[in-house]
C-alpha cells in the first residue's frame, strides 16, 4: 500500500494543474448540492420540527354555537384517530375594528377567541411581551414572534370597534397554527357575543389533505348537520410557508444535477487522459511487480486525494452560503417567523455529500483506471503517442484535401483521434452552454414576472402613505385622499391615479383571515396582467391570486361570500385570475374600505405619460404633502435581485467549470501531441499557427456544443419556470416563458466557441512556446 | 552558408556547448561526430534554429538566428533548413504523401501544388508507391525516406540530418546513405550528426569531433561511396 500511496502523490504531483481543476470543480459542484439540498431540506423540515415543538393543531375548525352545543363539541376530542386537542372556545368577530395606537395599525375584521391561558395541550403559545389577558377589557394580539417585541411594551394600545368594544392590548403573543387575531378571556367573549366555537385538533394521520378530511370527518361524525362552518389546516402554511425556498429549488436542482454531470465528465476526462498519457508509466509499473489492483489503486487515489479537499471546502462553502440563503430564502413570505433563524443546513447533509461526492468521483475514475488494470506490461510501454482510429485517419485525411489554412485543418483531425476524450469535453461544452442559456432563460423570466408583479409598464411611481396612527412614523398627509387624488392628478405627466387600501376580512368557510387588497380611481388602466378571466367592472367582482385560488379551488364566475367591513355577508364573483397580490383584490371601495372613516389609502399608483419623467414626477410628489413617500418603481425587488445574483454565481462557476473542462482536454491534447508539434515546428509552423491549430481543434467542438446546448438550456428553462411558478403559489403567463430572441440565441450558441477558445488558448499559447529542440530530444 | 562564433549553450549548471565556432560553405557535406553528450545534437539544434544559443552567434544563409523572434526562425526553417531525425518525426494520422505535402503547405504552396511537388520527391525517392501509406504501416527505411523528402520539400539550403540511420538496419541505412550522398552531389549542403565513423566517412567530406561541448578536432577527408573514393573539395 505504501507504494500504492507514494507513486499516486507522485503521480498528484505531476499533474498540478489538472489535479486543481478536478479540486475545484468537486468544490464547485459539491457547495451547490449542500446549497441545494439545504434548500429542499428546510421547506419541510425545519417547519415540521418548529410545528411540532409548540404542538401547532393540524386542523383549526370552526362550529357553528347555534347549532351544536359545547358538550358535544368537547366530545370530539374523543373521536378516534384524535392525537390530542384543545378547546373548545368561545370566538367572536369584530368587524370594523382598529388597533389604535399600536404599530401595526391593523383593522378590518378580528377574530378573538376566548381562551383562559396561552400553554395548551395543542397550539402551545408563547407570550413574548406584555402578559396573557385575565380579566375584562384585556386583549392579547397576535403578532409574529420577534416582531419588534421590545417596542411593543408601554404604548397605551387599544382594540377598538366603532359604537362597541374597546379592548385594551395588555400582551403580544404567536399562535403557531395562526388560530386568530387576538385572545381574551373566555368570559369576555362570551360578552362579545360569541357566536361560534373553536377547536383545535392533532391527529395521528396527518400527512396529507385528504388523510385531514377523513380526520374530521370521523370528528364531525356525532355533530349535527351544519355544525362545522370552517376549517384550515397546517398544510396550507407549510405551503405558503415553503413558497420562499421554491424560488430557489428548482432552478438550484437544475443547476447542481448540471454541476454534478460536469463533475462526472471531468473526472473521466481527467483519469481516461491520465491512464492514456501514462500508458508508458502504467507499463513501467507493471513491469516493477505493482498488481493490476495496486495499478487501478494508484489511478483511483490520484483523483480521490483532489476530490476529497474539494469536497470538504465545499462542504464548508455550501454550509456558510446555504445557511445565509436558507435563511433569507423565507423573507417575505406569509408565516416565515416561524422559521426564521431557525432554519440552517440539516447536518445530515454533510455526510451524504462527504462520503457521495467523493464515491461518485471513484466510480467516474473506475472505468480507465479498470482500462489501466487490463493493460498489458508489453503493449503499455511500447505505446506511444495518439493511436488513431480508421474513422479519425480518414478525417484527417479528407480535412487535409479542403481548402482551410493547414493548421486549422490539422486542429479539426484532432478530435476523432480520441472519440472518447471528444465526447466527453462536447458533453462539457453542452453542459456549459446549457447552463448560460438555462440562466439567461431564467433572469429573463425573473424580470418579466418581476415587471408583471410591480406593472412596471403600466405603473411608473409608487407613492406610499404613511399610517397616520401610527406613533413615531413621519407625519400623516395633511390632505384627505380625495384632495390627494386631486393633487396627484394634477402634477404634470400624471396619466392615470389610482389608490389602493387593504383590509382583513374573512369568506365563508374558512377560518383563515383574507387579505384583501381595494383599488379605486383608474384601476382599468393600471391593473396588472392577468393570468386567466378579466379586471372587474365594479362591485360585487373580485380577482384572487394564484395562491388563493388554488387554496380555494375558485374557478372563474364562482360566487364567493364575504364578510364586508361592518360584518355583512356580501356576495362576490370571482372573474379573474393574477399572478401575485393580495388573496383578493376588489374595487369596491366604499363597502370594504369607505365603511371605516379612519382606513384610507395606503399608496397611490401613478401611470405617466407618454415621455413623462418618473423622477420628476416623484419629486414633485414628494413636495404635495410631507405624508407621501414617492419612489420610481424599478420594477425589480430584492428577492428577483438575489434570485440573478445567484443564478448568476451558479452560471459564472458552471461555465467557469466547463472553461476548465475544456482548457483539461486541451492541455491534455497538446501534451500526448507535444511530439507533434515539435515536429511540425521543426518544419517550419510558426508558435500563432500552433495557437490556431489547437484553438480550432477546441472551437470545433466549442461550435457543436453550442448547437446543442443552446436548446437543451431551453428545454431546461421551460421545465423549471412552471415548477418554480407551482412551487411558489403563482400561476406564470405565457408570456414569462417567450423570453428568447433570435441575436440572443445566436449569442447563446457562439457562446460554445467562445467558451472553447477561452479554455485551449493557453495551453495553445503554453504548446507554441514548448522548445521543439526539447521535446524531439526527450521524445 | 553556416558560421558559428563562440557559442555557447548552457543548460542548468552545464555548458552543452562551450565556445564552438565553425564555418561551412555552400555545397559542403559535414559530418559531425563525438560520443553521446559531446554537444553535437545541441550544435545541430543551434543551425537549425530549434534553439538559441546562450552566447555567441549563428548566422546560416546570411541570418543572424539570434535578432530573429519566435516566428522569424519558424519562418527561416521553412524556407531554409531541412531536417531529417534519427526516428523520423513523422506525423502519424497522415499518409506519407501529406506528410511530405505539409511543409510545402505550411509554406505557402495550395493543397494541389503541395502535393505535386511532394509526388515528384516521392518519385526521385523511390517511393511513389507508398504515397497513400501511413507512417506505421511503412518500414524504417521508407519513413526515412519520407522523412528526407518532406526535408526537401521547400528547397531547403541546408539539410541537417541527426543520426539518420541510427533506427535502421543496415540495409536501410545503406539505402539513406546513398540517397544523401548522391543530394550532395547534385549541390545539397548537408551536416550530418552521427556517431558512426563508417557513415561520416561515406558521407562527408570534412569531419568535425566534438568532445565535452567543445570542437576536439576537424578534418578533411575523402568519401568512399560504392562509386569508389571521392576526393574532397
Amino acid at each position: 500500500m505504501r507504494a500504492v500511496w507514494s507513486v499516486a502523490r507522485a503521480a498528484v504531483g505531476r499533474r498540478r494543474l489538472q489535479t486543481f481543476v478536478l479540486g475545484v470543480v468537486v468544490l464547485v459542484s459539491t457547495a451547490t448540492v449542500v446549497v441545494t439540498l439545504g434548500l429542499m431540506a428546510a421547506v419541510s423540515g425545519t417547519f415540521d420540527k418548529v410545528y411540532d415543538a409548540a404542538h401547532g393543531a393540524h386542523v383549526v375548525a370552526e362550529f357553528d354555537g347555534s347549532t351544536a352545543t359545547a358538550a358535544q363539541i368537547a366530545q370530539t376530542a374523543h373521536a378516534s384517530g384524535v392525537e390530542s386537542s384543545v378547546g373548545p372556545f368561545p370566538e367572536a368577530v369584530l368587524h370594523g375594528a382598529a388597533e389604535k395606537g399600536g404599530p401595526f395599525a391593523r383593522s378590518g375584521i378580528f377574530t378573538v377567541v376566548g381562551r383562559d391561558r396561552p400553554d395548551t395541550a395543542v397550539d402551545a403559545m408563547k407570550v413574548f411581551s406584555g402578559r396573557w389577558a385575565t380579566g375584562p377589557g384585556e386583549i392579547v394580539l397576535d403578532v409574529p414572534q420577534g416582531f419588534g417585541g421590545a417596542r411593543l411594551i408601554g404604548n397605551d394600545v387599544h382594540v377598538v370597534e366603532p359604537g362597541g368594544v374597546d379592548l385594551k392590548v395588555v400582551g403580544y403573543a404567536s399562535s403557531v397554527s395562526q388560530s386568530a387575531d387576538g385572545w381574551v378571556t373566555p368570559a369576555e367573549a362570551e360578552r362579545m357575543g360569541a357566536d361560534s366555537t373553536q377547536m383545535m385538533y392533532r391527529f395521528r394521520d396527518a400527512g396529507s389533505d385528504a388523510a385531514l378530511k377523513a380526520d374530521m370527518a370521523v370528528v364531525t361524525a356525532g355533530l349535527p348537520s351544519g355544525s362545522l362552518t370552517a376549517t384550515s389546516s397546517y398544510l396550507g402554511i407549510r405551503t405558503r410557508l415553503a413558497e420562499g425556498p421554491n424560488r430557489y429549488v428548482p432552478f438550484l436542482t437544475g443547476f447542481g444535477i448540471l454541476g454534478l454531470i460536469v463533475s462526472v465528465l471531468i473526472v473521466g476526462n481527467v483519469v481516461s487522459g491520465a491512464v492514456v498519457a501514462g500508458y508508458r508509466h502504467i507499463g513501467i509499473l507493471k513491469a516493477l511487480g505493482f498488481t493490476p489492483d495496486q495499478v487501478t489503486a494508484v489511478y483511483l487515489v490520484m483523483v480521490t486525494l483532489p476530490a476529497a479537499i474539494g469536497c470538504a471546502i465545499g462542504a464548508g462553502v455550501g454550509s456558510v452560503v446555504g445557511t445565509d440563503l436558507v435563511q433569507g430564502a423565507f423573507w417575505g413570505v406569509s408565516g416565515n417567523y416561524l422559521v426564521s433563524g431557525k432554519a440552517t443546513v440539516p447536518s445530515w447533509i454533510f455526510p451524504v455529500v462527504l462520503i457521495g461526492m467523493p464515491a461518485l468521483v471513484v466510480v467516474s475514475a473506475l472505468i480507465p483506471a479498470v482500462r489501466a488494470r487490463r493493460l498489458s506490461a508489453a503493449v503499455a510501454i511500447s505505446a506511444g503517442g495518439v493511436q488513431q482510429t480508421g474513422r479519425g485517419l480518414a478525417a484527417q485525411r479528407r480535412l487535409g484535401g479542403s481548402r482551410l489554412p493547414r493548421p486549422v485543418s490539422l486542429g479539426l483531425g484532432w478530435p476523432f483521434a480520441r472519440p472518447g476524450r471528444t465526447a466527453l469535453t462536447l458533453s462539457t461544452v453542452v453542459l456549459g452552454v446549457t447552463a448560460a442559456t438555462l440562466a439567461v432563460g431564467l433572469a429573463a423570466s425573473v424580470l418579466a414576472f418581476s415587471r408583471a408583479q410591480s406593472q412596471q409598464d403600466r405603473i411608473q411611481v409608487t407613492i406610499a402613505v404613511d399610517n397616520p396612527a401610527s406613533p413615531g412614523h413621519p407625519p400623516a398627509p395633511v390632505h384627505t385622499d380625495d384632495q390627494l387624488f386631486a393633487l396627484l392628478r394634477a402634477l404634470p405627466g400624471a396619466a392615470h391615479v389610482s389608490a389602493q387600501a387593504s383590509a382583513r376580512t374573512r369568506m365563508a368557510g374558512s377560518t383563515d383571515t383574507v387579505r384583501l387588497g381595494v383599488e379605486t380611481g383608474d384601476t382599468a388602466a393600471l391593473h396588472p396582467d392577468l393570468v386567466r378571466g378579466r379586471w372587474m367592472n365594479g362591485p360585487g367582482e373580485v380577482v384572487a391570486d394564484s395562491e388563493f385560488w388554488h387554496g380555494h379551488r375558485l374557478s372563474l364566475g364562482r360566487t364567493i361570500v364575504l364578510r364586508d367591513a361592518d360584518g355583512r355577508q356580501v356576495r362576490e364573483t370571482v372573474v379573474g385570475e393574477q399572478m401575485d397580490g393580495w388573496d383578493l383584490t376588489s374595487t369596491d371601495w366604499d363597502r370594504f374600505i369607505g365603511l371605516n372613516p379612519t382606513d384610507r389609502a395606503t399608496t397611490f399608483s401613478v401611470g405617466l405619460a407618454k415621455g413623462g419623467d418618473p423622477r420628476a414626477y416623484a419629486a414633485a410628489a414628494r413636495r404635495v404633502d410631507p405624508g407621501l413617500q414617492p419612489s420610481v418603481n424599478t420594477g425589480v425587488g430584492s428577492v428577483e435581485k438575489t434570485m440573478i445574483s445567484v443564478v448568476s454565481t451558479l452560471t459564472v462557476l458552471l461555465v467557469a467549470v466547463s472553461g476548465l473542462g475544456v482548457f483539461n482536454a486541451a492541455v491534455l491534447s497538446t501534451r500526448e501531441r507535444r511530439r507533434d508539434i515539435g515536429v511540425l515546428k521543426s518544419i517550419g509552423m510558426t508558435p500563432r499557427q500552433v495557437i490556431a491549430m489547437v484553438v480550432a481543434a477546441m472551437a470545433a467542438l466549442g461550435a457543436i456544443g453550442g448547437l446543442v446546448g443552446v436548446p437543451v438550456g431551453m428545454l431546461a428553462h421551460r421545465i423549471i419556470i412552471p415548477i418554480t411558478g407551482h412551487g411558489t403559489g403563482h400561476d406564470l403567463p405565457a408570456s414569462l416563458l417567450h423570453v428568447w430572441n433570435w441575436p440572443l440565441l445566436a449569442l447563446l450558441a457562439l457562446s460554445g466557441a467562445a467558451l472553447a477558445v477561452l479554455g485551449a488558448f493557453l495551453p495553445s499559447v503554453r504548446a507554441s512556446r514548448a522548445s521543439a529542440a526539447q521535446v524531439l530530444r526527450t521524445e | 552558408m553556416v558560421r558559428l562564433t563562440d557559442v555557447r549553450k548552457d543548460f542548468w549548471d552545464y555548458a552543452a556547448l562551450d565556445g564552438v565556432s565553425l564555418e561551412i560553405r555552400a555545397g559542403e557535406s559535414v559530418a559531425v561526430m563525438g560520443p553521446s553528450g559531446s554537444g553535437k545534437s545541441t550544435l545541430l539544434n543551434m543551425v537549425s534554429g530549434l534553439d538559441r544559443s546562450s552566447a555567441g552567434s549563428v548566422v546560416v544563409g546570411g541570418e543572424d538566428l539570434g535578432a530573429l523572434n519566435e516566428k522569424g526562425l519558424a519562418l527561416f526553417r521553412r524556407r531554409r533548413i531541412g531536417m531529417v531525425f534519427q526516428f523520423f518525426n513523422l506525423l502519424d494520422d497522415l499518409p506519407a504523401l501529406d506528410n511530405v505535402a505539409l511543409a510545402g503547405q505550411l509554406a505557402g504552396l495550395t493543397a494541389r501544388q503541395s502535393k505535386q511537388r511532394a509526388e515528384e520527391l516521392m518519385e526521385e525517392l523511390r517511393i511513389a508507391d507508398r504515397r497513400d501509406v501511413y507512417p506505421a504501416s511503412l518500414s524504417g527505411g521508407e519513413r526515412q525516406r519520407v522523412a528526407v523528402a518532406r526535408a526537401l520539400m521547400n528547397r531547403p539550403a541546408l539539410l541537417l540530418a541527426d543520426e539518420p540511420t541510427g533506427a535502421l538496419d543496415s540495409r536501410s541505412g545503406e539505402a539513406v546513405v546513398e540517397l544523401l550522398t548522391e543530394l550532395n552531389r547534385l549541390g545539397q549542403t548537408l551536416v550530418l550528426v552521427t556517431h558512426d565513423p563508417r557513415l561520416a566517412a561515406r558521407c562527408a567530406y570534412r569531419v568535425v569531433e566534438m568532445a565535452d561541448g567543445r570542437i576536439a578536432c576537424e578534418h578533411v577527408t575523402d568519401r568512399v561511396t560504392d562509386r569508389g573514393v571521392e576526393r574532397a573539395r
